[in-house]
């Protein structure tokens, strides 16, 4: 089980790419919980999470998030805006896995 | 043009980091957080309150009655927004310090209670109140004046959720807590915990109202309200600072950051403030005093498909696209941009970093500032009622809440898409005729 951690602004652009990620994975037959949440849940719900996806133009909070990343000991990276403008969610959800798997 | 935009970048990217991850303001911006609901809660029904023809249709007692009846709603929640603001702007800095949250939410709304005259002074200027002597002042005691609450108090609100948030945690700190033996309920010796840290927090504001009812503005409030917050809603509520401020959206948002969201953290307080201030006229009846405020904004200049009034945009993508890369982007956008969420066209079409949409993505929402404000300063359009709209809200219809329940609100934002799309247009001409070119080249 994989649980992947979006977040934006109000949870509210990265929630369309949940559903499009959910599509590729189950495509892919790869068992995931995907969740978008406003950044200032986000803190809280890196606890439950093994990965963290920021929205680009969110970017700015990464170091802020970072701090607690290192401290529940999961990764994080920013969206890339291109895949967030398509609403790709094959690409980020690759990019996802690939971050867990490191 | 590329270097130009990395040294740009490398100026906007810094602050927005500073100004996101600035404590106090995170704390701000989380605090109206926690109060939103509260007050679109309130902001249904004042809209309820005052549905358009009703008061037509029914006797004059029957619409006395029914805005009585729902008055308390909003009376108790949007009017009194400071209350739940203060509230939590001191739950979330105490929760950054990572000490027991609900004690910094309500050491701080005691601590303003503190600071606030508990008394509301009136003079009888006719006869109709028997018993009291006109021409002098009466006060009346045992009261937390409403307005301190509401508009007039944000300031200060904001100001002592943080002072005492911070005194609390700077007791904690010190560690002059009662220390209660082993095999004691946790709860119970949290409780006692709390109670010297709030204890000192406490007779630190109460020290501070004394001194200041012995100086010539004989409360904290009285200061705050002249010395910083009358001078600071004056400067937000014209045009120009509001332009700059539109203006800053736009460039953050240029290089892919969130503007609104860095924005807001600074001029929340004063828009909602001067929100706030026209809603207290809007229920007494009288002439509202401001069209710059929350809803200015919220409704008019971003409430079009999102920051930049990227619905107009895409409904260009939709008249022009031949295309297909534009007309997929727009299709993919539509949805979402119906309800202002505009990540998908921000990204995609793309607007950000892209030189060629810099013109319009600039100029069109300062064009509609002017045109918004001047169809509201000439009358033509009511002014912002002070119900808050949940951004969320598709145009036309937000248009129309915002204004009071007017049709004019609405046609505004109709009038506003054309002015966003002929903007537009020859910029989209181009870019679709580029792409589409990319296409064909690409086929053959």
């Amino acid at each position: 089980m994989k649980r992947i951690l979006l977040a934006c602004s109000a949870g509210m652009s990265t929630s369309l790419l949940v559903s499009k990620m959910k599509e590729a994975a189950d495509a892919k037959g790869i068992e995931t919980e995907i969740w978008a949440v406003a950044q200032d849940k986000a803190p809280k719900e890196m606890e439950r999470a093994d990965v963290l996806l920021i929205g680009p133009q969110m970017r700015f909070m990464k170091k802020k998030f970072s701090i607690t990343a290192n401290e529940v000991g999961i990764p994080l990276d920013v969206i890339d805006p291109m895949a967030y403008g398509r609403v790709d969610g094959e690409a980020v959800l690759n990019k996802a896995l690939e971050l867990i798997g490191e | 043009m590329n270097r130009f935009m990395d040294v740009l970048e490398n100026i906007l990217m810094p602050i927005a980091e500073k100004l996101n991850n600035n404590r106090y303001l995170t704390a701000l911006r989380n605090g109206f957080m926690v109060a939103l609901p509260f007050i679109i809660f309130g902001s249904i029904f004042v809209v309820i309150a005052n549905l358009p023809f009703l008061d037509k249709l029914v006797s004059e007692e029957a619409w006395a009655a029914y805005q009585n009846a729902l008055g308390p709603a909003s009376a108790s929640t949007l009017s009194l927004m400071g209350l739940f603001v203060i509230i939590g702007i001191g739950y979330k800095l105490t929760e950054h310090y990572k000490g027991e949250a609900i004690y910094g939410g309500t050491v701080a709304i005691a601590s303003f209670l503190i600071l606030t005259p508990q008394l509301i002074e009136f003079e009888i200027t006719s006869e109709i109140i028997s018993g009291l002597e006109s021409g002098v002042m009466h006060s009346v005691g045992g009261v937390i004046p409403t307005v301190s609450l509401g508009a007039q108090g944000m300031f200060l609100g904001i100001l002592t959720a943080f002072v005492s948030a911070e005194l609390y945690r700077f007791f904690v700190q010190k560690n002059w807590t009662i220390k209660m033996p082993a095999g004691v309920p946790g709860a119970v010796s949290r409780s006692f915990s709390a109670l010297i840290p709030i204890t000192l927090t406490l007779s630190t504001f109460l020290i501070v109202r004394i001194i200041f009812s012995y100086t010539q503005f004989n409360t904290l409030q009285n200061l705050i309200y002249t010395v910083i917050q009358e001078p600071l809603t004056a400067l937000g509520s014209g045009l120009p600072a509001t332009v700059v401020a539109v203006l800053l959206i736009q460039l953050f948002w240029f290089f892919g950051l969130h503007g609104q969201i860095i924005v807001n953290s600074v001029f929340d307080p004063i828009w909602y403030t001067l929100n706030n201030q026209n809603l207290a006229a809007y229920q007494a009846g009288e002439i509202l005093p401001n069209i710059v405020t929350k809803q200015f904004i919220d409704t008019f200049i971003v409430g079009i498909g999102g920051s930049g009034m990227t619905l107009a945009v895409i409904l260009g993508i939709f008249l022009i696209g031949r295309s297909r890369q534009l007309k997929e982007i727009g299709k993919l956008s539509a949805p979402s941009g119906i309800f202002n969420v505009n990540e998908p066209i921000i990204f995609g079409l793309p607007i950000i970093m892209n030189p060629l949409v810099i013109i319009p993505w600039l100029i069109a929402p300062v064009v509609i500032t002017f045109v918004t404000y001047f169809s509201m300063a000439s009358g033509l359009v009511p002014y912002p009622s002070g119900v808050i709209v949940p951004w969320t809200t598709p145009a036309i219809i937000s248009g129309f809440l915002a204004t009071g329940n007017a049709w004019q609100g609405a046609l505004l934002q109709l009038v506003n898409i054309a002015i966003v799309l002929v903007i537009w247009w020859p910029f989209l001409k181009v870019m679709d005729k580029q792409y589409y070119e990319n296409e064909k080249k690409a086929q053959s």
